[in-house]
């Protein structure tokens, strides 16, 4: 049973990672928490069900969740971020918790507040290696978190706009005067932040049948723990943390109890920020290094 | 000059005398409370219920009132908390004086907002909490038209029993909803071994907390058991995700729970997912006698309050809710209460007077309330067949 349940905290834990990346990245390049990406990831959920319930391809399902949690986040980053940029810092967070309340209510008005179920959540296929069982779409959550995370790494770390974003993570101002042009890299940022979250929300959905106007509450804020565990501001790191959490949650659900799980989950984001607020890995690994 | 102004002064004193004559006085009407939410995590089952409440006070206006007077509905948003919860409460008794409440919705909100009716002597009538002991703890102003979960468990175990005849049982449990939690601890443990059912897991549920995204490691556990059937103690949005994610992971067993179940539409929503999944209740809009059909009438007229897909299916919430009203106008009724009468702590206590002795109600699916302010009720037992909850042979 063991090695089931470390499996099903892999796959719970690539989909956090994909929240933590997102959130991540605009905390680095942007010094601002949202707080609102939860919720990001719900809507994205939601958009993904729409398409899949009239009729759409699960991988059209995934671009149109992606895409309409991109255009929340620039949405975001337009009415939050931007016009408090000269306010008291906690201005734009502050605002990002409006926002995302705003958002939930809004989906409830659309989508209502039972459950929204995918359709055909159980038509998968299983298979099983060695004792250990997977469904189809448990692999394709995978691989495609997977693939994710390592083209997020290779691109913040080996292209063009990578280096800019890094660049405008360490001080915008001299970004500025170096001629990289950091509004666009700011919109990047929060467009792939939100697409990020889009896809995570689909994923989830489709991987664990359900989802209502509050699931991003929960997810938003294990985010921001497997950001801290994984080190503030640091890629490899949140996905590390996220994968580490999904490990830890479903550990315990399944040897200590689902009462002890949020105990458990956050006396380790207290710990690390008390302990090792670098988190996992070194801090000269962020994007402002 | 003298005699104009006296004229004057005579047709000013005869206007006014004529206009306060003429001006018709504001008809006094009965002023009920209704305290569900309407936003929130129980937002579709609030507007159901609140649906259900208008449904009842637009019957009884249409047939004429009370004693030729209105009922007024008033509502206050429980905002699925007890925070706004027992806000909503103080504004119903304080700030529009109503005689009664129907409401709250949850076994949580109860706990909080029944101390509260206590203190301020107006009755509450919840219309879904069903967790056991919540009214008997709040004695005399709580009553809750429900019926608790163990009467429903009883009834489930032996109907399932007779059918599947099953030698032990696994228990998968919320440890975050009050009613849930109640009957995965203790209310289903209790009807099992009652039943001479074998629990593979007494004393140590499998848990997880109500909208739990994922089950993998709770149905990883349960498998591992491998039991004849599997108990839920459940709200029915969660125990569709338990079933899904147990048929992915290869379980075939039956589940079985009680009335919290059988909310959220499961049948329709899991398909052949969750065929032949057992619960029992006090209402369904399956059921076809005389009293459901007008209940079901009334509520469909009265479902412009909230229209929409989320609504437009009555539950036994709404029920609930219609035969309370139902019931306040009858307490009304029996005591004579005077419409916009001047003692209302008078008229607040008649009214739970009554409700303490009411044993013989002829509601859609009420019949009054014990002696701890339950409901009283008969239980009907379903199965998930043909994308229904269909009544279990």
């Amino acid at each position: 049973m063991i090695a089931q349940q470390i499996v099903n905290g892999l796959m719970l834990g690539s989909t956090y990672a994909l929240i933590a990346l997102g959130l991540t990245l605009v905390l680095g390049v942007f010094n601002k928490l949202n707080i609102a990406h939860g919720d990001v990831f719900m809507f994205g959920a939601f958009a993904g069900l729409a398409c899949a319930a009239a009729g759409a391809s699960f991988a059209v399902a995934i671009l149109a969740g992606m895409a309409a949690a991109a255009i929340v986040n620039v949405l975001i980053e337009r009415f939050c971020f931007h016009p408090l940029r000269n306010s008291h810092f906690l201005a734009p967070m502050l605002s990002t918790i409006a926002f995302g309340i705003m958002l939930q209510n809004v989906t409830t008005q659309i989508w209502g507040s039972d459950p929204s179920r995918f359709p055909n959540v159980e038509a998968t296929a299983q298979l099983e290696f060695g004792g250990v069982l997977l469904s189809s779409v448990q692999i394709v959550i995978l691989l495609v978190a997977t693939a994710l995370m390592a083209v997020i790494d290779v691109v913040i770390h080996h292209t063009a706009i990578g280096r800019a974003l890094r660049a405008t993570a360490i001080d915008r101002e001299i970004a500025g005067t170096l001629g990289i042009n950091t509004g666009k890299v700011i919109l990047f940022t929060f467009l792939t932040a939100g697409a990020l979250a889009g896809i995570a929300g689909v994923l989830t959905a489709n991987v664990y049948s359900q989802i209502t106007p509050h699931i991003g509450i929960r997810q938003g804020m294990i985010g921001m723990v497997a950001m801290v565990i994984g080190g503030l501001g640091n890629l490899r790191g949140a996905m590390l943390g996220g994968i580490a959490i999904g490990v830890v949650e479903i550990l315990n659900d399944a040897y200590l109890g689902a009462a002890y799980r949020d105990l458990v989950v956050f006396s380790l984001f207290f710990g690390f920020l008390i302990m090792k607020p670098d988190g996992l890995i070194p801090q000269d690994r962020t994007l402002r290094a | 000059m003298k005699s104009a102004l006296k004229a004057f002064a005579i047709l000013w004193a005869v206007s006014l005398a004529l206009a306060v004559g003429l001006t018709p006085a504001s008809a006094a009407t009965y002023r009920i409370g209704l305290a569900v939410p309407v936003t929130g995590t129980g937002a579709d089952a609030g507007k159901r219920e609140a649906i259900g409440a208008h449904a009842a006070v637009n019957a009884i206006n249409g047939a004429g009132g009370i004693n030729g007077s209105k009922i007024e509905l008033f509502f206050a948003d429980t905002g699925s908390n007890p925070q706004d919860a027992v806000n909503a409460i103080r504004k119903l008794a304080g700030d529009d004086n109503v005689l009664a409440i129907v409401g709250p919705h949850y076994s949580g909100v109860a706990e909080a907002t029944f101390p509260l009716g206590n203190r301020l002597g107006i009755v509450q009538i919840a219309v879904a909490s069903s967790k056991p002991g919540v009214a008997a703890a709040n004695r005399p102003f709580a009553f809750r038209n429900t019926l608790t979960e163990d009467k429903v468990a009883a009834a489930v175990v032996a109907k399932f029993k007779a059918r599947y005849n099953p030698k032990n049982v696994a228990i998968i449990t919320d440890i975050k909803d009050a009613v849930s939690r109640a009957i995965g601890t203790a209310v289903l443990p209790a009807a099992l071994k009652k039943a001479g059912i074998k629990i593979l897991n007494e004393g140590d549920p499998v848990t997880f907390q109500t909208g739990d995204a994922q089950f993998t490691a709770q149905i990883t556990k349960l498998k591992a058991m491998n039991p004849d059937a599997v108990g839920l103690g459940a709200l029915g949005p969660d125990a569709l995700n338990i079933i899904t994610e147990a048929r992915r992971q290869g379980m075939t067993q039956t589940f079985f729970g009680t009335a919290p179940l059988m909310e959220g539409n499961i049948p329709e929503k899991g398909g052949d997912t969750v065929a032949g999944t057992v619960s029992g209740t006090i209402w369904d809009y399956t059921l076809a006698d005389e009293g459901s059909k007008r209940f079901i009438a009334d509520y469909e007229a009265a479902s412009t309050l909230y229209p929409g897909k989320f609504t437009k299916r009555p539950d036994y919430y709404a029920v609930n809710a219609y035969d309370a009203v139902f019931m306040i106008k009858a307490a009304i009724e029996a005591n004579a209460i005077a419409a916009g009468g001047s003692d209302l702590a008078d008229a607040r206590k008649k009214i739970k007077d009554y409700m303490a002795g009411l044993k013989d109600f002829d509601g859609v699916a009420s019949s009054g309330f014990n002696d701890v302010g339950d409901g009283m009720k008969n239980v009907h037992v379903f199965e998930i067949r043909g994308g229904l909850w269909a009544p279990m042979q």
